[in-house]
């Protein structure tokens, strides 16, 4: 009895030792089962110092030494693998046998052969797919207590003489089985805890990024300016609890959000060395207010205690200004925050090239469209002038209206600058176009619109529909001898919609350089607008038709009819 | 009074364009047609002295059907475009006659003054091609467009000008001259064009003919006369 709690209270001085080493960073690959070499080293090393110190902590008994040697090779083999297991019983069990005594060649055998056996259990609970397994503490207890029945196995085995290894066995199987089983138990619920902390720590982590990640999608799209940098300040503050949240550019504050946000202006120029220093070097600043000194350059009694200045950099390294975040005096700065801050700032660059990316390719397109329009067809406006000359003479009201229709059909070409219309003028825009070729064709040439009423409201982007109807005609029906048709018509899918232009020509061969510039600046603003997956596709049967379908999302009108 | 045709495509601006040549008291407008293929069978059967002729018509546009036109027995054409760039400057450049749509009053008499006058007759060759991308024929109730390559032999009888296509036989507006000048088609006999890589067979017969079987089965007879320019061509003497 009295040797149980002797080694029970060296056993302490040994959790005592693995618990401090478990706040290190050491102790950081031990928490997995990587199987990496580094980590099978580390574990080497770590596990065969504890199975050193087991013996060291051990207590004379009969010549020979109770001891806790056991549990590093044991936790050696379980977490490392039989390789590491053999190893750290190896160096443990050398160690021994060079302390001598009538036990030291049995110690030696069976501190290896534990260590062994905990690898190969490692090896073989992988196999079974259950890893999680070699964590649990109760698992560990049921191992030492295997192992130190193996141990004792062996000593009655190899130690000499015989009469003497029964008596130190039956004295000492108890009260180490005992020990050892506690220890081992006690060591890897120590490593569990730190795996727990670990884990909360990277969700919490994780957590956070994506949440301001998510939240801040598209804002910099309009730039890095003073209304699209407060609303980022403003998450980054909600998402991340620090007491302040500043963002600049390289000469002034742009916004700021949260302690002495009565002095910290937005428009003022940007006082801080610190900042001056962050932008000039492009490098990570953090005063932490103790061995760093923070102090407001406003105001003496401002409340904030501690800085960490970030550059925010462009697609070319340059430093376009800086995120600031700030805890007040008597606050720490939580290491969370601290490693997010850089994230943060690469997010904000990678915001702000997107944006830029994004206005480009507006330009571009607003551009192109431009041109588009600039191109009025002067073979159509001609031919339809013609027309009107000779409806005059045998229809005076007709030609009115159809100069009507050409009017607005020309006005509303020059004037459309919004980004999105309601179909409903679409489809107005596309009657006055109608109106005219039925004029001309009138003979050979039918169309048929049938719109769901429900999308009349539905928005999108002007000259998305007008274009493909255009593109029937012209290289479609036009160059058919008998009749043309055109169907112009909407369908609802579940999640999306569909509106669809037939013509009955099947002249359609790919993308060329007469049709495809157009067809691709509808397909690019429909993209643009509603997301890759929208746009315009087309598909013909020669001879037979063409379809010109562009998809779009459901409107959310519809949505909540449905869901009523 | 000069005998007119009219060929567009649109309703109205036949009918204006009929309404001002009928006005001047100059011109008697004897047809009109909506697209070139009626124009070809409307210029061979009215035989007119002049043809109004709109450039941008289905399947085949007005210049195309100028390459179809034996230059021997072509009428006098006038272009009418609304809008063309690049067939403008083509007139001008070869003092072709041309109006643009809508049609200017003062314009068309100027036209009309000079249709009346004797000039000599105009080469088109700058505007013709030399190989026709398709051979128009009618059929039943329905107009095909040929490729060339398609027709294994063509003939001529009292009825007209026949195409055999294999299972197809139809008729067309073209003269076999025409064929013969602008498709790969080949004289085998006076009044029988065949396209070389049709014949499967050259069966020589007695006192000098010969008879041509081609791959869908057909039979083309060889006259003497060509029977010669079909060996040279095959390399066959």
């Amino acid at each position: 009895m009295d040797l149980i709690l002797s080694l029970l209270q060296q056993l302490s001085v040994y959790l005592v030792i693995a618990y401090l080493l478990s706040k290190t960073p050491i102790f950081m690959p031990l928490l997995t089962l990587s199987g990496g070499w580094s980590q099978r080293l580390l574990c080497y090393g770590i596990f065969s110092i504890f199975c050193i110190l087991g013996t060291y902590l051990g207590l004379q008994v009969q010549g020979a030494i109770a001891n806790t040697r056991a549990i590093g090779a044991v936790m050696g083999g379980l977490i490392g693998g039989p390789m590491v297991g053999f190893f750290v019983g190896l160096t443990g069990g050398l160690h021994r046998y060079f302390m001598g005594g009538f036990t030291d060649l049995a110690c030696m055998i069976s501190t290896t052969t534990e260590g062994l056996f905990a690898g190969l259990l490692h090896a073989y609970m992988i196999k079974r797919g259950q890893p999680e397994q070699l964590f649990r503490p109760k698992v560990v207890f049921m191992v030492m207590v295997f192992a130190e029945a193996l141990q004792m196995m062996i000593i009655l085995l190899v130690a000499q003489p015989f009469d003497q290894a029964f008596v130190l066995v039956s004295a000492i199987a108890l009260p180490m089985t005992i020990t050892n089983a506690l220890g081992g138990a006690l060591f890897m619920s120590i490593i569990e805890d730190r795996k727990v902390i670990y884990e909360n720590y990277s969700t919490a982590f994780s957590n956070k990024a994506l949440k301001i990640a998510q939240r801040s999608v598209g804002i910099l799209d309009q730039g890095f300016n003073n209304q699209s940098t407060s609303i980022i300040a403003q998450i980054v503050y909600e998402e991340t609890g620090v007491g302040a949240v500043s963002i600049t550019d390289c000469n002034e504050i742009l916004a700021f959000v949260g302690i002495g946000a009565d002095h910290h202006l937005p428009g003022t120029p940007i006082s801080s060395s610190y900042t001056r220093e962050a932008i000039d070097e492009a490098k990570i600043i953090y005063a932490n207010g103790y061995d760093i000194t923070y102090r407001c350059s406003l105001d003496h009694n401002c409340r904030l205690g501690s800085v960490l200045v970030i550059p925010v950099l462009d697609g070319n390294e340059q430093v376009i200004g800086t995120i600031k975040l700030y805890e007040p005096k008597q606050k720490l700065f939580s290491t969370i925050n601290l490693s997010l801050g850089e994230g943060i700032a690469k997010l904000i660059s990678n915001q702000v090239l997107s944006g830029r990316y994004q206005v480009q390719q507006n330009l571009l397109i607003q551009a192109e469209l431009k041109l588009l329009r600039a191109q009025i067809n002067p073979h159509f406006l001609f031919n339809t002038l013609n027309t009107i000359n000779a409806v005059i003479k045998r229809d005076p009201d007709k030609a009115r209206a159809l100069i009507g229709h050409l009017s607005q059909f020309f006005r509303r070409n020059l004037r459309q600058q919004s980004d999105t219309i309601p179909l409903e003028e679409e489809l107005e825009h596309i009657n006055d176009y109608l109106k005219i070729e039925l004029a001309r064709f009138g003979d050979r040439l039918t169309v048929n619109i049938n719109i769901d009423p429900a999308l009349l409201s539905f928005k999108l982007p002007p000259f998305s529909l007008q274009p493909l109807i255009e593109n029937a005609i012209k290289h479609g029906t036009s160059s058919l001898l008998a009749c043309g048709n055109i169907t112009l018509s909407s369908i609802i899918h579940p999640d999306h919609i569909k509106l669809v232009v037939t013509d009955n020509a099947g002249n359609y061969r790919g993308a060329n350089k007469a049709t495809g510039l157009g067809l691709k600046i509808v397909d690019k603003r429909l993209k643009n607008r509603f997301g890759q997956q929208y746009g315009l596709l087309m598909s013909c049967e020669p001879q037979q038709w063409t379809n010109a379908i562009i998809s779009m999302p459901l409107p959310s009108t519809i949505q909540n009819n449905k869901s009523k | 009074m000069i005998k007119a045709l009219v060929v567009d495509d649109e309703f109205y601006a036949r009918e204006e364009l009929i309404d001002l040549l009928n006005g001047s008291g100059e011109v008697e407008v004897i047809g009109s047609c909506q697209n070139a293929i009626e124009a070809l069978k409307s210029i061979n059967q009215l035989k007119p002295e002049v043809v109004f002729l709109d450039i941008q018509m289905p399947q085949i546009t007005g210049i195309e059907l100028l390459s179809m036109l034996d230059p021997a027995t072509m009428p006098k054409v006038v272009f009418v475009t609304a809008y063309d760039e690049f067939a403008i400057k083509a007139f001008d450049s070869n003092a072709f006659d041309y109006l643009l749509k809508p049609v200017n009053i003062q314009r068309l008499e100027k036209t009309i003054v000079r249709l009346q006058q004797q000039r000599p007759a105009v080469d088109y060759s700058p505007l013709t091609q030399p190989l026709l991308e398709l051979v128009p024929c009618c059929g039943h109730q329905r107009i095909l467009l040929l490729p060339p390559d398609e027709i294994d032999f063509a003939y001529s009888d009292q009825t007209g000008v026949h195409i055999a296509s294999g299972e197809l036989l139809t008729t067309t507006q073209l003269t076999l001259k025409i064929l013969a000048e602008k498709t790969p088609l080949i004289y085998c006999h006076r009044q029988y064009l065949i396209h070389p890589l049709a014949i499967r067979e050259i069966k020589l017969l007695d006192n000098g003919l010969a008879q041509i079987t081609t791959a869908n089965g057909g039979k083309v007879p060889v006259s003497r006369r060509y029977l010669k320019e079909l060996k040279d061509r095959f390399g066959l003497n």
